[in-house]
């Protein structure tokens, strides 16, 4: 912090265009950016009900990229290979509709099937009806929280 | 003691909200008796704070897991280390830190400026008590109250998650804080420059240095986080565009905008309306980070029922603050008017000016990526959401533009840059960033963006450097120093412009290792004991990793066992030692946790998994058939590079921060600048 710079007489017009300018172009910059970024790399955020029923309706959607994310059923999970799991998932609102997943790849510590665990797995649903996933990342509600009502048991 | 911190809880709301009436009406009737009462009110919510964060901490190590909180984050076995860390391991502990580092500040504040600065002071309490007060709301109403009893007393606690149990996870979570909540204390002196009317640079001048300070606090707490990730979450990265850390990631960028803005202000005049808006922004992006880092909003809506009351109050909270602050700045916008024009494009103000919107722009897209599938679900009934790769794809060239303007900003003239001022200052830079940029494409590499990105570095390094030697250069000459000494003194005499010189090379250092992730290889094989593992490094060398089996230990500390994958690891067929990385069952969590082994040097990193085991009950049993493991093997060039240049974002941001000793007379800087244009930082 030194000198202010002397304030030179200031052309009164043209200098706040120049801000708006700057304004509006980077705006377009980042909308172009935004825009051909969603396009390019969305996916569908599903249940595994909302899946079924997708795919009922236009089985070309089996080539969408989908997220889909469930409850994963106690028990289910099993090994098929050396690091190569298979399990299921339902969805949270109804339980009769199921997923099974197939995930050739480390599962996440937190991934553990005798406990409440809620999973979104990514990739796309085969021809065979078995979801193969690319990704497979766990949520907990609020992140690493146990529900301490589990104790009363 | 923690009856006593519940009571304290009780008594601090009426507390904050009496001082904040107190404040607001002592500042608009002109009481000094009241204002001084509503500082009274800062300081006794501070106690009151203290004791109810006391009363937690001593229901943690007193294991009193009646209490909800402590039976969700800890039990017996845990470390004392731990148990105090508990405070804020979870969502409401982490309220009452808030409010607690909070009132400090807000302490701080109000006795640092007892006998100064009194035309701003009621108005500053006032607003601080009032976001004290909003915070003690959330505690008490929200159910999220950390004093809430069980109905039953269970024998031991959940224990915290082993993922938490790690040294950074305990100092990232509070340094995040302190920087969120020292962001209050600039935003409350904006609201008193506002009611006041006193619109001129002073309120920047007063919380400039708290502007720092919670920079300080919110670039060291990202960094920590990311080291986390590294070491904890086994899969080699540090960021991965979760709401979580985008949340954290949303004030910094408006933050860091802000800090290079008031610049602006402060030497012309301008930008008067886009800092109000900045700071107001920042602190609202603060609050939010606060609210979602702790909840699970973004990842299930419609889940936690609970958390649907905290999200109203929050956004109630947050609605209410944008609507005072745009009628407060649309009531000022006369005392707001800019005193300069921007004259060119090729200016340092249209430098600044360019920063500002990219970072804005930056923060735009990571919140928009964040909410989307919170934006789709409600726009379109169903939910559509964008990962890594968008975040990626967007921020890159974003980042670029940011890591030219870091060259361009701080040594292009005021106004209207001359050609000569062009040439002296960029010639030399921009042929160096060029020339490096060729040199690694001449050596085949076809990595466009990491290229760009070592270019743009070089750039900014060699004008940061031509900066402090043409400084140095020219004070030995006139003071007659020696090389060291002038250093020394060049930065000691304007701390806040080599202090950010040196956060640069800081950030400099941090892209070099972004563009360095490029470079990454991994490969993942399953093995048995006497197989090898072979890796190249894009520095020309080879790894080879042979496995040598798992080895176990039973009952080891709270641990029940401890698997070891056991690898031995050579350089080009030079030994150069050994890795683990481990399967470890605690006594408190039902799932195996894995660390990962690490073999650092200053250049690359090589990063082991122990990803699954084919028969894991007989591999901890040490059965010699039970030995087939699969293990992911990576190395991650330039990765140390980040907590390298975090360090030196430290140093530089603490070179900027340190109080100085008396004022220095303008004329003693100005004659030892290397030139005219330069020197009026």
């Amino acid at each position: 912090m030194t000198e202010h710079p002397t304030t030179a007489p200031a052309p009164k017009k043209g200098g706040g265009g120049r801000f708006f300018v700057g304004l509006v172009g980077v705006t377009l910059v980042v909308t172009y950016l935004i825009w051909t970024g969603v396009t390019e790399t969305m996916v569908y955020y599903l249940t595994p009900t909302e899946l079924m029923a997708r795919v009922q309706e236009d089985p070309t959607f089996r080539e969408m990229g989908v997220k889909v994310s469930g409850q994963l059923v106690k028990g289910s999970w099993q090994r098929i290979g050396p690091n190569h799991h298979r399990f299921e998932i339902t969805d949270l609102e109804d339980p009769q509709s199921v997923v099974t997943i197939e995930y050739a790849d480390g599962l996440p510590d937190t991934f553990n099937d005798q406990a409440d665990v809620e999973v979104v797995a990514e990739g796309r649903l085969r021809d065979d009806g078995v979801f193969e996933a690319t990704l497979v990342l766990t949520k907990c509600g609020s992140r690493y929280e146990a529900a301490p009502e589990d104790l009363a048991g | 003691m923690t009856l006593l911190g519940e009571i304290a809880l009780w008594v601090a709301l009426p507390v904050a909200l009496w001082g904040t009436v107190l404040s607001f009406v002592g500042g608009r009737q002109d009481r000094g008796d009241l204002v001084l009462s509503g500082e009274r009110a800062v300081h006794a919510v501070f106690a009151l704070l203290l004791v109810v964060s006391a009363g937690i901490i001593a229901a943690f190590l007193g294991d009193r897991f009646e209490y909800w909180y402590v039976a969700s984050y800890s039990n017996r076995d845990l470390d004392t280390y731990y148990k105090i860390s508990g405070l804020w391991a979870g969502q409401r502990g982490s309220l009452v830190f808030w409010a607690l580092l909070l009132s400090l500040f807000s302490s701080i504040t109000v006795f640092g400026n007892r006998f100064k600065n009194r035309e701003f002071m009621p108005y500053v309490t006032g607003t601080l008590l009032a976001i004290s007060s909003f915070f003690l709301i959330v505690l008490l109403f929200a159910n999220v109250n950390p004093f809430e009893r069980l109905d039953f007393l269970p024998a031991d606690g959940q224990g915290l998650n082993p993922q938490l149990q790690n040294y950074w996870m305990t100092i990232h979570p509070p340094t995040l804080y302190l920087g969120f909540t020292a962001f209050t204390v600039p935003f409350a002196f904006a609201i008193s420059a506002l009611l006041t009317g006193r619109l001129d640079a002073r309120w920047l001048v007063l919380t400039r240095r708290w502007i720092l300070l919670s920079w300080f606090f919110l670039t060291n707490g990202i960094v920590f986080g990311m080291r986390w990730a590294y070491e904890e979450l086994g899969w080699g990265g540090y960021w991965f565009w979760d709401p979580v850390e985008n949340a954290s990631l949303l004030p910094w960028l408006t933050a860091t905008a802000f800090l290079h803005s008031i610049q602006i202000q402060e030497n012309r005049g301008m930008l008067k309306v886009w800092n109000m808006g900045l700071v107001t922004l920042t602190f609202l992006l603060t609050v939010f980070a606060t609210f979602l880092t702790r909840s699970g909003l973004i990842e299930s809506v419609h889940t936690f029922a609970q958390e649907l009351t905290i999200a109203v109050i929050f956004l109630t909270f947050m609605g209410l603050l944008t609507i005072i602050c745009t009628v407060l700045i649309v009531w000022r916008w006369p005392l707001l008017k800019t005193e300069n024009q921007i004259q060119s494009f090729v200016s340092r103000e249209s430098a600044f000016l360019f920063n500002n919107l990219i970072f804005l722009g930056a923060a735009f897209t990571v919140l928009w990526g964040t909410l989307l599938p919170l934006i789709t679900e409600g726009l379109m009934g169903e939910k559509i959401a964008v990962g890594p790769p968008f975040f990626n794809r967007v921020n890159i060239p974003i980042g670029l533009a940011l890591l030219a303007l870091m060259g361009i900003g701080p040594v292009i003239a005021w106004r209207r840059a001359s050609t000569r001022n062009l040439r002296k200052n960029f010639l030399f830079p921009m042929l160096f960033g060029i020339g490096v940029f060729a040199a690694f494409a001449v050596a085949g590499s076809r990595q466009w963006m990491a290229l760009t990105t070592f270019g743009l570095s070089a750039f900014v390094l060699a004008i940061v450097f031509v900066e402090f030697w043409k400084g140095t250069r020219a004070r030995a000459r006139i003071e007659g120093e020696g090389a060291a000494r002038a250093f020394y003194h060049l930065v000691a005499r304007n701390r806040r412009r080599w202090g950010g010189y040196i956060v640069h090379v800081g950030v400099v250092m941090i892209f070099t290792a972004f563009a360095g992730e490029a470079f990454d290889d991994e490969i993942t094989q399953t093995v048995n004991p006497g197989d090898q593992i072979l890796i190249s490094s894009p520095f020309g060398h080879d790894y080879t990793l042979e496995y040598q089996g798992v080895s176990t230990t039973l009952r080891t500390g709270n641990m029940a066992w401890q698997a070891m994958a056991f690898l031995t690891v050579s350089k080009n067929g030079r030994p150069v030692g050994t890795m683990t990385s481990e399967k470890r069952m605690y006594f408190t969590w039902e799932a195996p946790v894995t660390e990962v082994g690490i073999l650092s040097s200053p250049l690359e990193d090589l990063y082991v998994i122990f990803e699954d085991a084919e028969d894991l009950a007989g591999a901890v049993q040490n059965e010699a058939g039970s030995q087939q493991v699969t293990l992911e093997v990576q190395v991650n060039p330039l990765v140390g590079w980040i907590w390298y240049g975090g360090l030196i974002m430290t140093i530089g941001s603490l070179i900027a921060i340190w109080p100085s000793r008396g004022s220095i007379p303008a004329t003693s800087v100005a004659h030892v600048e290397p030139e005219p244009a330069a020197a009026a930082v």
